[in-house]
């Protein structure tokens, strides 16, 4: 199983969004507090997509549903990209939580 | 370098439309290019629908072959529903152009479904059916996006999809300005695709190019009216007028497009247009989860309520799924444009000889179903998954799939009756597609005995001198040629395709149930979900 440090994904994530974002003429700081929907406009499409390309960029799968899901049961129906990090970082290097039952 | 194939797609294509309009003078482009070439019916296939129509274009193979039957993926088990959108991870046959590529040539595909995320080729791949936030990840190769983003009337929201613009396609035109914006849009749409494609045949020309313009279907479905002289009313209003005015414009605007390109590629190229299915009129609304809840099969769980007549966007399709009771149904239909029913693995996974038994069951059930006002069945023709997807992913495919007798897509709704009228005649995929040749060693004003669409992939792969893969299922349309041709060049048939690269094929299919995501989860999550 491959070991991706936490930093390079974050650095991953930020310079494909950052690199996406040149074409939304979206002009604020792309961080780890950033949030998908609320800040980027994101609609549902664009967080299946996404998660498509991250699945390729690292030639894997993870489960998202599982974390869209958990999206579900939140006040705020949105997630930071930190968080969408996490969730890679957590499933690259725990082989447990990469088969999920 | 120059191009040795043109692939033009015109989504939804019908003669039915196309003659009319080149007898009105719409299209004189065409009227000429048809005269001096081929044409001929192109069958499609169960169902006559996008995804799995312009696959099997772009791989000659059928869907059970290549594993897309939908715009989703649905899988009822034992342990919960599932169901996901399909990209190009769910194809798991080589494309035309990756076997171009593969033979030390180049090619272009432009807006094509299913093509995302791009499997690199030598050429260019621009795919269709993108969210506009992603389209630079879509490209291949990745400077692509800069090149066309310099391009003239550029707009990444109106080239690819974009959700708010794309509402009317879902739920329908409301009022009158949905028609003209509707149009308008596809106008400029149409624009972009033609410029960029004519910027790389002109900058990098490619020995294959492909083309796919979708317009024609997303007018088809609202305006259809305004379009079939079957239709459209003897004595039309001003503004029945001036809607069917803007549809020619559309329409000019392509056959401008053609000639362009046509003329472009230069007269050795040899240009095959095609569509993936046909188009009708749809007058009727059946409702077939209703139909299966009256027969005892489905059961709502508490709270369903009939929605509006007609509509379904993805909040209500997200909504339905889950507004079903799943331990009390053993047949259901998930989306509303595979007109397919999958029965509970209780019936699946049971004996065969119990699942055979229960399927026909259903399948003489639904054949019993007629139009109380006229006696006449709504269905003509039920195909169960044997004989519609035979191939390695049948068992991905819905076990029964409906013809209606108006070609019509089910709703998937609750109602309280089975079959409604619509309010107005509304465009519908009908199987009978377009297959138009021309070019060098291609016969002229030949009208030719219907082709499969199986075999537009042999027949290009034959236009541009490769040999036939021996796994494809169609043949070249060798009555599309001069004989001499054919006898100077015979058709090759030999070795066998290579299957897409292990992360693009093997694994999305791969039954892993975190890997068949729920997208009406996904939506649910998002606040989609009421």
């Amino acid at each position: 199983m491959t070991s991706v440090d936490q930093e390079s994904i974050l650095a991953d994530v930020l310079g494909l969004m950052n690199r996406l974002a040149r074409d939304w003429e979206y002009s604020g700081e792309i961080s780890p507090e950033t949030f998908l929907f609320a800040d980027l406009g994101f609609e549902s499409i664009d967080a299946v997509v996404l998660s498509s390309f991250i699945q390729e960029h690292y030639h894997r799968q993870f489960p998202f549903p599982q974390l869209l899901a958990e999206l579900g049961q939140r006040e705020v129906k949105d997630i930071r990209i930190g968080e969408l990090v996490d969730f890679i970082h957590g499933h690259m290097n725990n082989t447990d939580a990469d088969q999920p039952s | 370098m120059t191009v040795r194939t043109l692939l033009i797609g015109l989504d939804g294509a019908t003669f039915t439309i196309l003659d009319p309009l080149m007898e009105e003078g719409v299209m004189p482009f065409l009227e000429q290019f048809i005269a001096g070439g081929v044409r001929a019916t192109l069958h499609s296939v169960v169902p006559p629908l996008t995804p799995p129509a312009w696959t099997t274009v772009m791989t000659g193979r059928s869907p059970g072959n290549h594993g897309v039957f939908d715009f989703f993926r649905f899988e009822f088990k034992r342990d919960g529903r599932y169901i996901r959108v399909v990209d190009a991870r769910d194809v798991s046959c080589e494309t035309i152009w990756s076997m171009v590529s593969r033979q030390g040539l180049k090619a272009t595909a432009l807006n094509f479904p299913l093509t995302s995320p791009p499997v690199p080729i030598s050429g260019y791949l621009l795919p269709g059916w993108v969210p506009w936030r992603h389209l630079r990840l879509a490209c291949h190769p990745a400077d692509l996006y800069d090149k066309i983003k310099q391009l003239p009337g550029f707009d990444a929201r109106e080239l690819a999809m974009d959700m708010s613009l794309e509402g009317n396609a879902i739920e329908g035109c409301q009022n009158k300005e949905d028609y003209e914006d509707w149009i308008h849009l596809h106008i400029r749409r149409e624009r972009q695709w033609f410029e960029i494609v004519r910027h790389l045949m002109t900058e990098d020309p490619c020995q294959l190019t492909a083309v796919l313009f979708d317009g024609i279907d997303k007018l088809q479905h609202f305006v259809w009216r305004f379009l079939d002289p079957a239709c459209f009313p003897s004595s039309p209003s001003p503004w029945e007028r001036k809607i069917r005015a803007l549809c020619w414009d559309y329409f000019r605007e392509i056959d401008h497009f053609l000639e362009e390109l046509i003329g472009l590629a230069g007269p050795e190229t040899h240009t095959v247009m095609v569509s993936d299915h046909g188009f009708s009129a749809t007058e009727q609304i059946f409702y077939l989860n209703t139909w299966l809840e009256q027969n005892g099969y489905l059961t709502w769980a508490d709270g369903a309520e009939p929605e509006q007549p007609g509509k379904l966007g993805l909040e209500t399709m997200a909504r339905r799924f889950y507004e079903v009771d799943w331990d009390r149904t053993s047949a259901y239909s998930p989306t509303p444009s595979g007109n397919g029913i999958y029965l509970s693995p209780d019936d699946s996974d049971c004996a065969p000889d119990d699942y055979l038994s229960s399927r026909q069951q259903l399948l003489e059930a639904l054949e019993r179903v007629t139009d109380p006002a006229t006696g006449e069945p709504v269905i003509k023709r039920i195909w169960t998954r044997e004989e519609a997807f035979p191939g390695k992913h049948m068992t991905l495919a819905p076990d029964l799939t409906l013809g209606l007798r108006d070609n019509g897509f089910v709703s998937i709704l609750p109602s309280d009756e089975v079959l409604i009228p619509r309010v107005e005649p509304t465009g519908t995929h009908h199987p009978d597609g377009i297959f138009i040749a021309g070019g060098p060693d291609i016969r002229q004003g030949i009208t030719a005995p219907a082709l499969s669409i199986v075999d537009v992939a042999p027949t290009v792969l034959y236009t541009l001198g490769l040999p036939v893969p021996e796994d494809l299922e169609g043949r070249v349309a060798a009555e599309a040629f001069d004989r001499a041709s054919l006898e100077a060049r015979p058709v090759r048939v030999e070795g066998l395709t290579q299957p897409p690269s292990p992360l693009s094929g093997s694994t999305a299919n791969s039954a892993n149930e975190e890997d068949e995501a729920e997208v009406m989860q996904r939506l649910r999550a998002l606040g989609y979900v009421e």
